[in-house]
């Protein structure tokens, strides 16, 4: 049976063949996504510690970008208004997700059709969603307002005011992003065996402490793989915001991404810009680090 | 008693939510038919005498029309384009053993690339294209979509492939098929409903993007859907129902899309971390 060793040796080869030469089609794709981030990356680095003025690049500049940004008192306040932000938004939604995602994870009529509504505005542009919430909070034509008489607020124009314009900011994030925090944390709760659950319950266990001694430490990955990619994605926070009030009134919506848009884009300092930008970018790898850690990498593992 | 208020507290909370959820929706849509006395009236939560009239506007008085054809040009070149790239990748990478040095690398690279926020980009961005002459061009914008979506493609794909089991295509092998007709008989089909959710979703993507069309173009010979709506907004004076109109022209594609994959969203949206 010379044949039978034969196809037995087969199996092996042929994986091998499976396996060599399909690195070649990595090479295509691996220099698109260098050509749109380790080359702009490279590029705005350089640009950084160069002076521009009206788009004319006027030389090298040293660490000059870099001490004025830090010395700058607008881009703190931005700073300090997207640390807020991104705080206040991401805690409102994981709250409210896990909140939807326990109350749905049950035998409910029609779960997939509360699931459809509940996804609906984070999947339309960030931009739509802008003029969605314009036209809540138009002085004129808009609905808020009357909402906030019936409840006993008068004379409010939520985008007139810097206090109320932050939070009418974050409930548009809330309303956005709520749906993806539910939507991932729902995923991770189907995941959870429910044996041990019921023989907790069978044990006399109380709700909450079933909540809290069982499923919350097995949900527990996948909340933070949700909360870190909200966080990221929350720190660039750019479209609604800029529809809905370019930063105003005064500085108490200018999120960081809206302070680097106008210094690169309206008063054209590039370098500036930049600098700040690299400095972000420090602060979003540190952050994509762990998440990169949390997401367990490898197709097979998920 | 007891069991049935707490149902019925449940399903009062889920209405209160999907209420929430969408009436925005709701409030741009009736907006968008409604005239112009009849949208300064007062509260009306229904059009009393529904009109196109706004939708008529949009594309006679504010020339929607190349915005429109500019998307739809971008986004299928784009997508197009990152699916022809990372496709193939994808499969590379579910061919090399598990967990080796440089599947976690690329996979760690490519991740990496899609969380960067477009802020960090968009200024070298726009000082490239600028230097090769690409502001305001379709070609400058279809560029930069191709390669920044190519890197989803990639993820989303090898959490797709990575499904087929190995033995299936090592069989038909063994079976005498060539590599290339072992791909086309078996890996293709067993992918396709994958390939299909990655080419929506990059569609969503690209439809949906504003800040690096916002910067890299500037007159409607370039501009996209969510600029022509955004420059609406920059007049003294708003015309709402127009832009209401021009809210819904931007949602309505994009919403028909999600409904056909909302089975995969958690997947699309965590890069397969959690199904």
């Amino acid at each position: 049976m010379v044949t039978a060793g034969a196809t037995r040796a087969r199996p092996r080869s042929r994986r091998a063949a499976l396996i060599a030469g399909s690195h070649v089609l990595l090479v295509p794709a691996a220099i698109a996504l260098a050509a749109v981030s380790v080359y702009p990356l490279a590029y705005g680095i350089v640009a950084s510690l160069r002076q521009f003025r009206y788009g004319l690049d006027l030389g090298f500049a040293g660490a000059d970008n870099y001490l004025n940004v830090l010395q700058d008192a607008t881009f703190l306040t931005a700073l300090g208004t997207t640390a807020k932000y991104v705080v206040l938004c991401v805690l409102i939604e994981t709250l409210l997700g896990l909140g939807l995602a326990l109350l749905v994870n049950r035998q409910l009529v029609g779960t997939s059709l509360w699931r459809i509504g509940i996804i609906l505005p984070m999947t339309v542009a960030p931009v739509v969603v802008g003029v969605m919430w314009r036209l809540i909070y138009a002085s004129d034509i808009g609905i808020a307002d009357p909402v906030l008489g019936l409840l006993g607020v008068h004379g409010v124009h939520v985008l007139g005011g810097e206090s109320s314009a932050f939070l009418g900011v974050v409930l548009l994030d809330v309303w956005e992003w709520t749906p993806l925090m539910f939507l991932i944390l729902l995923a991770g709760l189907q995941t959870i065996p429910q044996e041990p659950l019921e023989a907790a319950v069978i044990d006399g266990a109380s709700a909450m402490r079933v909540f809290f001694d069982h499923v919350l430490p097995m949900l527990r990955p996948v909340l933070f793989v949700a909360i870190v990619l909200r966080t990221i994605d929350a720190i660039g926070t750019f479209d609604q915001v800029y529809v809905l009030t370019r930063g105003g009134p005064g500085v108490s919506t200018q999120l960081f991404s809206i302070y680097a848009y106008n210094t690169a884009f309206l008063f054209t300092q590039e370098g500036r810009a930049m600098a700040m930008v690299v400095l972000l970018l420090a602060a979003v790898l540190v952050l994509a680090g762990i998440a990169i850690r949390l997401v367990r990498l490898g197709p097979g593992t998920r | 008693m007891k069991r049935r208020s707490r149902r019925a507290l449940i399903y009062l909370t889920l209405v209160a939510a999907e209420v929430f959820a969408l009436f925005p929706f709701w409030w741009m849509i009736t907006t968008s038919l409604k005239h112009q006395v009849e949208i300064f009236g007062g509260l009306e939560f229904l059009p009393q005498a529904p009109t196109l009239d706004n939708f008529a506007a949009l594309f006679d008085k504010y020339n929607f029309g190349p915005f429109l054809a500019n998307s739809l040009l971008v986004v299928a070149l784009s997508v197009a384009g990152s699916l022809l790239l990372g496709t193939p990748a994808a499969y590379a990478l579910t061919k090399l053993p598990t967990e080796s040095w440089l599947q976690r690398q690329a996979l760690i690279v490519v991740l990496l690339v899609r969380m960067l926020p477009a802020i960090l980009l968009v200024i070298p961005f726009y000082i490239v294209l600028a230097n090769y002459g690409l502001l305001n061009t379709r070609l400058g914008l279809i560029l930069v979509y191709t390669g920044l979506n190519t890197g989803f493609v990639i993820w989303l794909m090898q959490s797709f492939l990575a499904e087929i089991p190995r033995d299936i295509e090592e069989a038909a092998l063994v079976d005498g098929d060539s590599r290339l007709s072992a791909l086309r008989r078996i890996v293709l089909p067993l992918a396709a409903p994958g390939l299909a959710a990655t080419a929506i979703f990059s569609v969503i993507n690209i439809y949906n993007d504003f800040l690096i069309a916002l910067t890299m173009t500037s007159t409607p010979d370039a501009q996209t859907i969510p600029v022509g709506v955004s420059t609406l907004i920059g007049k003294i004076q708003i015309q709402w129902g127009p832009m209401a109109a021009a809210g819904v022209v931007g949602a309505l594609p994009i919403i028909v899309f999600a409904l056909i994959v909302q089975r995969h969203f958690v997947r699309g949206l965590t890069l397969g971390a959690v199904k």
